[in-house]
């Protein structure tokens, strides 16, 4: 009685046929003309992904300094020069640096005279600086010692004459200081500061922190752990949960039900808190950090995984493989793998972005990974407690976890719009 | 509008559809005019456009759809004129709809007494709630459902059930006019014979003017008064029931009546139309119909397109866009 | 009696009475679904429980020998060993672990006197809840309304804004969030306090029934401890709300497009329904459902959240009782806490699954 009719009211579009047809790189590669933002979208995070996987494989390309380096003075706000105090001297007096200061046993002055400014902190850092090179010259047994004795003079000019004159051996303060005023003593020059020009090259653009050591450094150097943390914990969860989904997905029976209730509890157990667990009990290393992040992920990959084992089982063709007498082995090739395929590298890309912020939990909490790394968690965890002051040591590793994280996030949610149909634009 | 009898007239009706290809014309300048208290048939194959028609009617939004020309009269109001608001006042007080599917149509979560109130009080706000429930079950009862159904909700109810629901919610109100858009796809036969019969008495019972939308050529013979034949975005040919099914004019009505087997119009084997609907998106020149059509004039119908014409000699209510009833299509084609 | 109980009975009961009357006025088949669901929580708590003694006993790694340090002799490893049970075979050691669980009998704590860790708990405990439950009211709220507005505004700029929105703060880190927010509300403009549940002067005037420090105050009438434990709420609450509003918001958002496509909206619109009530009522009533079955899924988030707020803002929950004795290799009550977490996880995913029950009226039961 009715017409022979095609039951939907509009037809697929002949685009979404074609796209229907090819494989999911070429999809990818050709999507631009369909999805032009979307497309865009994976675009610049791919780009943002790639620039993150090189400065983490080569950092000592990007990084002024080393992770561990104490190159500057501490608490140095971001942008700011350092002003560290000049060590000053007669130039006709052959001293350069600090450590030539030093007097030996035979020496007719044991304490050499140094200058500065009363009220000044400049005699405090002198104090520090004299104190680590003392330190030094007593662990390199020369008998040699450093213990300036400490003038103090009201005025800047007060504190110059008395080099001049040779009453003082040397003089220190701050650069500003000396330069308003150096045109009065020609014959005084500053030959370097008092760190004998180790930290007087940097240029601190994110500052410095607690310890001397350059806040900017530190963040390029961190990419290397969050991103090895990422893609291994990641690469690993997809080892394992893959080939789990797949076989329960296509086993089916008790062998699936008993893998289903395990993994399902696994995913409701609160992530974080079981990896705290894992790694409190292993230990900390960046192995183990791995390992319990892994487990996390487990469940994600076998539960898409098995969904769509079991929806493309059901689906005619496969049917029709098997009633031909395929091997299970060439059913997964053939018909499984190309459908789970787009699902997996979505899932695969949000979830390094779960797995690095996870991680950074982790070394936020103290937990995981050895407290020497240089790594964003670590960072922020030790920051914590210069908060009132130093606004900077907690700021710029929580920026560089938010970038990278979002890099990924933003990779997984534009391939979804492309490779998911269900959530796909009409 | 001037002639009283006309509830709701289509005048040169387009509507555009943006799609990643441009735009695709859905409704190609349509004019159809409804009578008061009559039954019409839109019958169409799927894609032909009459959904979209009957979407256009009541100015529903449907997806990138987009009336681009035209006006629609309604009882004597332009209906292009009106706000959205004045429009939302008429959908469901005036102008009622019933779905294809009676399942997804009513909402899932919302039991039945729900959206019979819910309609009742958004147009009559100074109707109390136990004033619109009692008449919801009034109503539902004169539909022949138990009056405790209405606590149900639409997944316990049967197909035909639900589907006189979605009838009793084009009552709710008195609309005049009942679009009903593929109203017994989903029933089955014996269902929908029961819905069909309904829907005649509920005309007469209520007043009512339905405009039958359906892809089914059967139920349009069984209820309708006169039937309308839509054919990729226009209209092929439009005549009461009677006259379209003793002699149809457009081969495509032919085509239609042949292939539907309780029909004898052919003693032969069962029809089958040859080719396919034609994608709107870069339609055939001339005619539409003309790739598929047995009569074809090579010089006229495929650069021509016929006009919508009453043919000499045919019945006043009849038209129909086809040269083979022009009275001199040769000339057309050497004149132009 | 301790507050862990009162907290008990302030929850459990209103949720046994709505249980029963539930059960009284429900179908026969909600009555079977509730009763199979409850049935259920058994094996789950059983897995869980199971999964915890796995990481903790199994897997490699000696808490007694890290408990102790290198300090310890091998004199008092045994002993301690033998004193926890760790020397008995491990199917034992299981077994004692499962009837601890059910008992609610944890042990006592092997540092800071040694006290019954029940009684810790029962002192942290109220802590997280008045830390979680506020946050994951205000992430529902955020995110229902945000997806709804996204939903209704799609591809408008609106919309934009609020994917982008929930994109940028799924990849905050909460405990930096935290500390931004510290940084600013707290060092720069001094509007809250950085860190603690209650003004230490002020707490000690506070009499504490429920732990719950805001409901004591209202209970004795204590409004300057009222306030003030408000006023520490505010930042925790804000961060880990605005850290899950971005899930939600994705989830309505996409639910919501998907209902809106539904004939019964088109139907509704149809019959002349203002658009606010099409959006608002009947599209948002079907596309929550969804989002209420995920819920029981960001619980985890939620938890491991409270984790890292609680360690920010000096909160002493579990969360931070859980750090605390990671640090202090206080392997009993790591173990205790993680267990309870386990057991708060089955009971919320079972709270979940009976609203959703009650929500949705198609549910197959």
């Amino acid at each position: 009685m009715n017409l022979p009719l095609q039951e939907q009211e509009t037809p697929v579009p002949q685009w979404e046929e074609e796209l229907a047809k090819v494989g999911f790189v070429r999809r990818l590669l050709r999507a631009r003309k369909w999805y032009g933002a979307d497309w865009w979208f994976v675009a610049i995070s791919s780009v943002m992904v790639l620039g993150f996987i090189v400065v983490a494989l080569f950092p000592q390309w990007f990084a002024p300094y080393g992770p561990h380096e104490q190159v500057g003075p501490r608490f140095l706000a971001p942008g700011d020069q350092p002003d560290l105090p000049l060590l000053i001297v007669r130039a006709d007096s052959g001293f350069t640096s600090l450590e030539d200061l030093a007097t030996g046993p035979d020496s007719e002055v044991s304490r050499p005279p140094i200058a500065v400014v009363r009220g000044a902190p400049t005699a405090g850092s002198l104090r520090e600086q004299a104190a680590l090179i003392d330190d030094e010259l007593q662990d390199a047994d020369t008998g040699m010692r450093l213990r300036p004795n400490i003038q103090r003079f009201d005025t800047v000019e007060e504190v110059l004459q008395s080099v001049q004159d040779g009453e003082s051996f040397a003089a220190v303060m701050s650069s500003v200081q000396f330069e308003e005023v150096a045109d009065q003593f020609p014959d005084l020059e500053a030959p370097t500061d008092i760190s004998g020009g180790v930290a007087s090259a940097g240029d601190f653009t994110l500052g410095t922190n607690q310890i001397g050591q350059d806040v900017l450094s530190r963040l390029i150097w961190g990419t290397r752990i969050a991103l090895i943390i990422g893609f291994s914990s990641s690469l690993v969860a997809l080892f394992l949960g893959v080939p789990l989904g797949l076989v329960a997905g296509y086993a089916g029976g008790k062998v699936d039900r008993i893998m289903t209730v395990f993994m399902d509890s696994l995913y409701a157990f609160p992530g974080l808190i079981l990896a705290i667990a894992i790694t409190a009990v292993l230990g900390p290393s960046v192995l183990n950090v791995i390992i319990a992040i892994a487990v996390l992920y487990i469940p994600t990959y076998y539960r898409i995984v098995r969904g769509q084992t079991l929806s493309v089982k059901q689906e005619v063709y496969v049917e029709a493989a098997r009633s031909i007498g395929a091997k299970a082995g060439t059913i997964l090739r053939r018909y499984i793998y190309p459908n789970v395929i787009p699902s997996v590298s979505i899932i695969f890309s949000v979830n390094i972005a779960d797995a690095i912020i996870t991680g950074a939990g982790l070394s936020f909490l103290g937990l995981g990974l050895p407290p020497s790394t240089a790594d964003w968690g670590i960072d922020i965890a030790r920051g914590q407690e210069f908060i009132q002051n130093a606004w900077w040591l907690v700021t710029f590793p929580g920026l560089a976890i938010m970038l990278v994280v979002l890099a990924f996030t933003m990779l997984g949610e534009g391939l979804t719009e492309i490779l998911n149909p269900k959530l796909r634009d009409r | 509008m001037a002639n009283p009898d006309i509830l709701y007239s289509i005048r040169n009706l387009t509507v555009e559809y943006q799609t990643r290809h441009g735009v695709v014309k859905g409704v190609d300048d349509v004019s159809l005019d409804i009578r008061r208290g009559e039954i019409l048939g839109l019958v169409g194959e799927s894609g032909s456009g009459k959904s979209t028609l009957g979407k256009a009617m009541m100015r529903l939004r449907n997806g990138s759809a987009r009336i681009t020309a035209g006006e629609l009269w309604f009882d004597g109001q332009d209906l292009m004129k009106l706000s959205e608001r004045q429009m939302r006042d008429l959908r469901g007080s005036r102008l009622g709809m019933v779905f294809q599917d009676p399942m997804t149509s009513l909402n899932p979560v919302q039991r039945i007494v729900e959206h019979l109130t819910e309609t009742m009080l958004t147009h009559e706000p100074e109707w109390t709630e136990e004033e619109a429930r009692e008449r919801a079950e009034n109503l539902v009862e004169r539909l022949g459902i138990r009056r405790e159904r209405v606590k149900d909700y639409p997944h316990q109810m049967s197909g035909g059930m639900r589907q006189r629901v979605m009838i009793a919610l084009a009552l709710a109100l008195n609309c005049d006019l009942v679009i009903a858009d593929e109203p017994t796809t989903s029933l089955d036969v014996i269902v929908e014979a029961k819905f069909l019969d309904l829907l005649k008495e509920l005309r007469d019972e209520f007043n009512l003017t339905i405009l039958l939308i359906t892809h089914n050529i059967g139920v349009v013979a069984e209820v309708a008064d006169r039937v309308a034949v839509m054919y990729a975005a226009k209209l092929a040919e439009i005549g009461n029931v009677n006259d379209v099914f003793e002699k149809p004019l457009h081969p495509y009505t032919e085509g239609l009546l042949k292939s539907v087997p309780n029909i004898e119009l052919d003693s032969g084997a069962l029809y089958k139309m040859q080719g396919s609907p034609p994608d709107l998106s870069s339609p055939p020149s001339g005619c539409r119909f003309h790739p598929r059509c047995p009569y074809m004039m090579e010089e006229v119908c495929p650069v021509y397109e016929p006009p919508f014409e009453r043919p000499e000699g045919a019945s006043e209510d009849c038209r129909v866009a086809c040269w083979l009833h022009h009275p001199h299509p040769q000339k057309v084609a050497i004149g132009a | 009696m301790s507050p862990l109980a009162i907290i008990f009975l302030i929850i459990g009961i209103p949720a046994l009475i709505g249980l029963a009357y539930i059960f009284v006025r429900g179908s026969a088949g909600l009555r079977r679904y509730i009763l199979t669901r409850i049935g259920l929580l058994i094996p789950m708590v059983f897995i869980l429980a199971s999964l915890v003694f796995f990481v903790m006993r199994v897997l490699p790694g000696d808490p007694v020998r890290s408990s102790l340090g290198p300090k310890g002799s091998a004199e008092t490893v045994a002993r301690m060993r033998e004193q926890l049970g760790l020397d008995d075979p491990l199917i034992v050691q299981y077994g004692n672990f499962l009837v601890d669980i059910v008992t609610l009998d944890f042990g006592n704590s092997l540092t800071g006197g040694r006290r019954p860790i029940v009684d810790e708990m029962s002192e942290r405990f109220p802590a997280t809840l008045e830390l979680v439950i506020p946050a994951a009211a205000f992430a529902l709220a955020i995110g229902i309304i945000g997806g709804t507005l996204a939903a209704a505004r799609r591809k408008r700029p609106l919309d934009y804004a609020l994917r982008l929105y929930s994109v940028a703060i799924y990849s905050i880190p909460v405990f930096w969030l935290g500390l931004m927010g510290q940084l600013v509300f707290g060092v720069r403009l001094g509007w809250t306090p950085i860190a603690g549940r209650i003004d230490p002067v002020i707490g000690t005037t506070l009499e504490r029934t429920t732990n719950i420090l805001w409901l004591d105050a209202i209970i004795s009438g204590n409004w300057p401890a009222l306030w003030s434990s408000l006023s520490h709420l505010v930042l925790p609450v804000v961060t880990l709300g605005l850290i899950l509003s971005g899930v939600f918001l994705r989830l309505t958002r996409v639910n919501v497009i998907e209902t809106l496509q539904m004939d019964y909206i088109g139907a509704a619109r149809a019959r002349g329904i203002r658009e606010r009530i099409v959006i608002g009522g009947h599209a948002l009533k079907n596309a929550i459902i969804p989002v209420i079955t995920l819920l029981g899924l960001q619980v985890a988030i939620l938890l491991a959240g409270a984790v890292l707020t609680e360690t920010v803002f000096s909160w002493p929950g579990m969360g931070q009782y859980l750090v605390q004795r990671i640090s202090s290799r206080d392997y009993t009550a790591v173990q205790s806490v993680i267990t309870m977490f386990a057991m708060l996880v089955a009971l919320i995913s079972l709270a979940v699954d009976i609203i959703y029950s009650l929500v949705d009226p198609r549910v197959r039961y």
